[in-house]
Formats: C-alpha cells, structure tokens, sequence
C-alpha cells in the first residue's frame, strides 16, 4: 500500500515535468545542437533547395580574421562595463533616496518601472526622435548652455554614447527597484544602534548600508552584467550598428551574418562561441554567488 | 503603543539612508531622476497627439495650442494596427498561461517531488543556464526548422518560442515560493490522502497567489515587448507590435507621428497591468532577481 502510494508520487512528479523536459529539449537545447551542427557547414539562407557543404572548421578560423567581428566584440565589452557601473551606481544612489514607506516614494516607483516595462523598440525609437540633428528636442535644451548641433547618432564617438545613454535610461530603474527591495529588508537595529552612537549618515552609508547591501549588489551586477551582451533591440532601432561599426554590438552582429547575409553556417559558429562564453561568464558569475548567497536578506 | 515606535524607528532608519549623502544630493539627485525619466514619457505622448507641421519646428513645441487623433486614426485605418494587437494581445496571453501553467508544475516537481538532490541540482542548473544563455544563439536554427515545418509567420510559432524564453524564468520564480510554503502544510495535506496533483492545485498554488501573479506580468510584459524573435519569424500575418514600431524608421527617415502613436498603444496596456500587481510585481522581480 504504502510503496504503491510512493509510485503513484513519483509518477506524479515526472509527469510533472514531463512536459518542460520536452518543450525545452525541442525548442532550446535541439536548436543549439543543429547550431554546432551547421557551424560546420556552409548554408547560404537566401538561395532554395542549397544542400549544405561541409567545411570543417573554416566557420571558426574565419573568425580569427573577421575585423568586425573584432571591434563588435570590443564594443560589447565596453559597452557592458561602463553601462553596468553607470546603472548599478546610480541606480542604487535613487533606491535609497527613494527609500521610504511614504506615498510620494511609492509614485516615485510607479514612474521608476515604465521604463524598464516599455518595448526596448519603442525606447529606441523615442529617443532616436529626441536625438535627432536638427530638430531633436535634446539639442535644443543643449542650445541654452551654448551647445549647438550634436550629431548623436552619426558621429561615431557620440553613437556610442547614445547608446550608453539609452540604456542607462532603460535598466538604472531595474537596478533602483531591486535595491529599494533589499534597502527596505536591511536589519533596522544596527542602523538604530549606530545612530544612538552618534553616526553621521555618511559614515552610516559607508561603513553599514553599504557592506549589508553588498549581496543584493553582486547579484545585481551579475544579472545585468550578462544582460548588456544580449543588447539588440535599442541598437537596432537606433544606430543598427552605425555609424560603420561604431556601435556593432554581437547579437546584431551575429543577425547581420545569419539574416541580412545570409551566412547561416557563420553565424551558427559565431552563436556557439557566444553561448560558450556567456556560459563561462555565468558558471563564475555562479561560483562567486553561491559565496554570497548565504549573506541575501 | 510597540507598534507606533517600529514605525517610527522604521521613518528615521529610511531618513539615515535616503540623507546619506546630504539633503542637497538627495533632492538634486531625485528631481534629475524624475525628470529624466517623465521627460522623454511626455515627449512620446505629446509626439503621439502632436500636429505634423509641429512635429519638425525648431525650436520644438513643448505645449501645442492644437491636439490631433490623426495618427491613432491612421494607424488604426492605413496600417491595420488593430490585427497587430490582436496578434500581440493572443500571444502575450496564450504564452503566459502555458508558461505559468507548465513552468509552476516543474517548478513543484523540483522542489518538492520526490527526486534525488542529485536530479534536483541538475534540473536546476540546467534552467538557469537556459535563463541566461543569449537568444541571438538559437535564432538561426529556429528559423530554418520554422521555415521547414511551414510555421513562419504564424502566431504558433511566436507562442512556441516566447513560452521557450519564459519557462526558465518562471520555474526559477515559482521554485523560490514554493521553497517558502511550509512542509508540515503539505505532511498534514498527505495524511488526509491528498496526493501530488490534488495538493498541487488545492493547496500549494491557492498560497502561492503573489508568485503566480509576478511571474504572470513578468512573463506577459517580455512577451508583449519581445522583438529578435518577432522580427525574424513574421511577415506580415503574424506582426507584432514593437515590428510594426521598428517598421516605421525607413530609409526616408522616421513617421514620428505613427511611430509615437503605435508606441504609446503599446506601452499603455503594459502599465495599466503592471499598476494594478505593482506590489506583487516589485516582489517577485526582486525575488527573481536574487533567489534565481
């Protein structure tokens, strides 16, 4: 009876879960084998009926050579760090100014998540509008300090920090309500205590929110670390990596090589690298976390 | 009278940390930020409502002494915006309940079946992985199987892969909730004869409500704004709507008008569901955050 009645759980349980094994064995695990499977061959999309030729590792070596797929790489990775130190700095600098249990601060929150909820096409196409040259509205505030005409998104260097820019306005606001959380879990007596001995909220900054919020931090700057390599939305709506390749980013690359060029061995191979990368960079990301985990609320 | 010091205690530990570079960086700091973000909101409503020949002034009209519907009409009537929010609205909604539905009973399975720690790690690694890995990096071989099954530009093939992205993230969630459903719920449950299924439906997910809410919007939200995918696997029947956005930036420039207007129609439904769950929202997005 009793072992009957165990069988019947177990059974329940797998079938459970039956159906997520399946779906994401068909449609993530079984596409990123055929991706490792066509990185070994040359397939162009755009020509009917093409049988796929094997070239060995050429699709790998290639990328040895590739100077686009060079500087895209090179700009993703600036892109990431200075995007991720801009929003976690300033991003946890208004969680807690807006850290409080009052009505104006909860409104402050409302307004904080639109951007991160709005379509990451729509943001790059607002902006693009107010970036505009000749009658973007941002020059014409520009125009009272006496600065007249940036091109920000056809001067290479500027395109850039468009870019940055735009994310910065997109995720800070992430950043801000996942701090704001864990600013409202800290441990209020040590803050009470510290106050009684007379700190000043400076020192209290430094010396307690500071460490005690330090988790909360590190997984912050994981998630968004990781997410700024995924980048395609805004980028493509706003710049589609221009002006040349100033702001060639690696998931527009690898669609420019599978769907405008129609490479699709290439940009399988390139696929694969980027997963193995991004996988390494989550497997440290992970062992570092599991340190901190312990240490969350 | 304990409870009027613990909120009192809790004012002034929020003043300590909200002070903590000054009153002068606190308001500067607040008033740049909600400004920078309510600006360019208020540009995109004005811009949706805006007249054309204001549209290219210079220096630009802040407040029009005219408003117009001309470009909601236009969209509406000249771009068959209303098929692309059908289209968006059915995928979001069939997405998040096969997702919510399929994702909330793995997400039981592993934390509470009876599974070795062994099988549990595994499981659990693997979805986290699948959380993070890059969907630019399935989108070649999903296009050509998509294109070999027939399945391009239909609303299916959508469901399929934005209930793919999603199912990570909800497991994650659910798993972290139900991690907080206390055992001995769940043993007296058992000892009245509730089995897997029953307990799972009567009384595991009856409290788990918040969770299912927050994964819900979060889930919903991605789908409704999802782009790489949308972009690659429609053509014209299954559009959505951020497709129909990107589609008005051509090579003769921008149509801000419309582009505004299919923004905002795209932006309000999102805020209006996520105003409404705020609290559960902001929940779960922290708890997805650091528990997943």
């Amino acid at each position: 009876m009793k072992l009957q009645k165990r069988r019947s759980e177990k059974f329940a349980c797998w079938a459970f879960l039956m159906p997520t094994l399946i779906f994401l064995a068909v449609t993530a695990l079984f596409p990123l084998l055929y991706s490792v499977y066509l990185s070994f061959f040359r397939l162009k999309l755009n020509l009917p009926n093409q049988v796929p030729v094997f070239v060995g590792l050429d699709n790998y070596v290639r990328m040895f050579s590739d100077t686009m797929l060079h500087t895209s790489t090179l700009n993703t990775l600036t892109f990431a760090f200075i995007s991720v130190a801009l929003e976690v700095v300033l991003g946890l600098m208004v969680a807690m100014v807006i850290c409080s249990d009052s009505m104006w601060s909860r409104v402050a929150t409302s307004i904080f998540m639109i951007p991160m909820i709005m379509a990451p096409v729509a943001i790059g196409t607002l902006w693009r509008m107010m970036m505009d040259s000749s009658t973007g509205v941002l020059n014409y505030f520009l125009s009272f300090f006496g600065v007249e005409g940036v091109q920000w998104l056809a001067d290479p260097t500027m395109a850039k920090v468009s870019v940055l820019l735009v994310n910065v306005w997109q995720l800070t606001p992430w950043v801000t309500v996942i701090c704001a959380a864990g600013l409202k879990a800290l441990p209020q007596d040590c803050i009470q205590a510290a106050l009684v001995d007379g700190a000043t909220p400076r020192q209290i900054f430094w010396k307690i929110v500071l460490p005690l919020i330090k988790p909360v931090l590190v997984i912050v700057v994981m998630m968004r670390f990781t997410d700024a390599f995924k980048v395609f939305d805004t980028v493509y709506t706003m710049t589609n990596g221009g002006p040349g390749t100033a702001t060639e980013m690696l998931p527009n690359f690898i669609y420019k090589q599978g769907l405008k060029y129609y490479d699709a061995g290439y940009a399988a191979a390139l696929a694969i690298v980027f997963v193995l990368v991004m996988a390494f960079i989550t497997l440290f990301f992970l062992r570092l976390r599991k340190r901190e985990e312990e240490n969350v609320w | 009278m304990v409870k009027r010091r613990k909120t009192k205690d809790q004012a002034s530990t929020d003043y300590v940390i909200s002070n903590f570079a000054g009153p002068y960086v606190k308001w500067i700091l607040l008033i740049f930020s909600l400004v920078g973000v309510i600006f360019p909101l208020y540009w995109l409503t004005l811009s949706a409502f805006k007249l054309d020949r204001d549209h290219r002034s210079y220096p630009p009209v802040f407040f029009p002494s005219e408003f117009t519907l001309d470009h909601f009409v236009d969209v509406f009537s000249k771009n068959q915006l209303l098929g692309n929010l059908i289209n968006s609205a059915t995928i979001a909604v069939v997405t998040t309940v096969i997702t919510l539905l399929v994702g909330s009973m793995a997400a039981y399975a592993v934390q509470r079946g009876p599974l070795g720690r062994k099988t549990k790690n595994l499981f659990g690694l693997w979805f986290m992985v699948q959380k993070m890995y890059p969907a630019i990096a399935t989108a070649i071989p999903v296009y050509l199987v998509m294109r070999s099954l027939h399945l391009i530009d239909t609303l299916l093939a959508m469901i399929i892969m934005n209930t793919s992205f999603n199912l990570p993230l909800v497991i994650w969630l659910m798993m972290g909730f139900f991690e907080q459903v206390p055992y001995e719920l769940e043993e007296s449950a058992m000892l009245d004869g509730s089995g897997f299924v029953h307990r799972f439906f009567h009384v595991i997910l009856p409290i788990t409500k918040p969770g299912l809410v927050a994964s819900a919007i979060l889930t919903f939200t991605a789908t409704w704004n999802e782009f790489l995918f949308a972009v690659i696997l429609s053509i014209n029947k299954a559009k959505t709507l951020p497709v129909v956005i990107a589609g008005f930036i051509t090579d003769r420039g921008l149509a801000w008008g419309p582009m505004a207007a299919t923004s905002l129609v795209t932006l309000i439904p999102v805020v209006i569901l996520t105003l409404i769950v705020q609290k559960d929202f902001v929940k779960g997005m922290a708890m997805g955050a650091v528990k997943g």
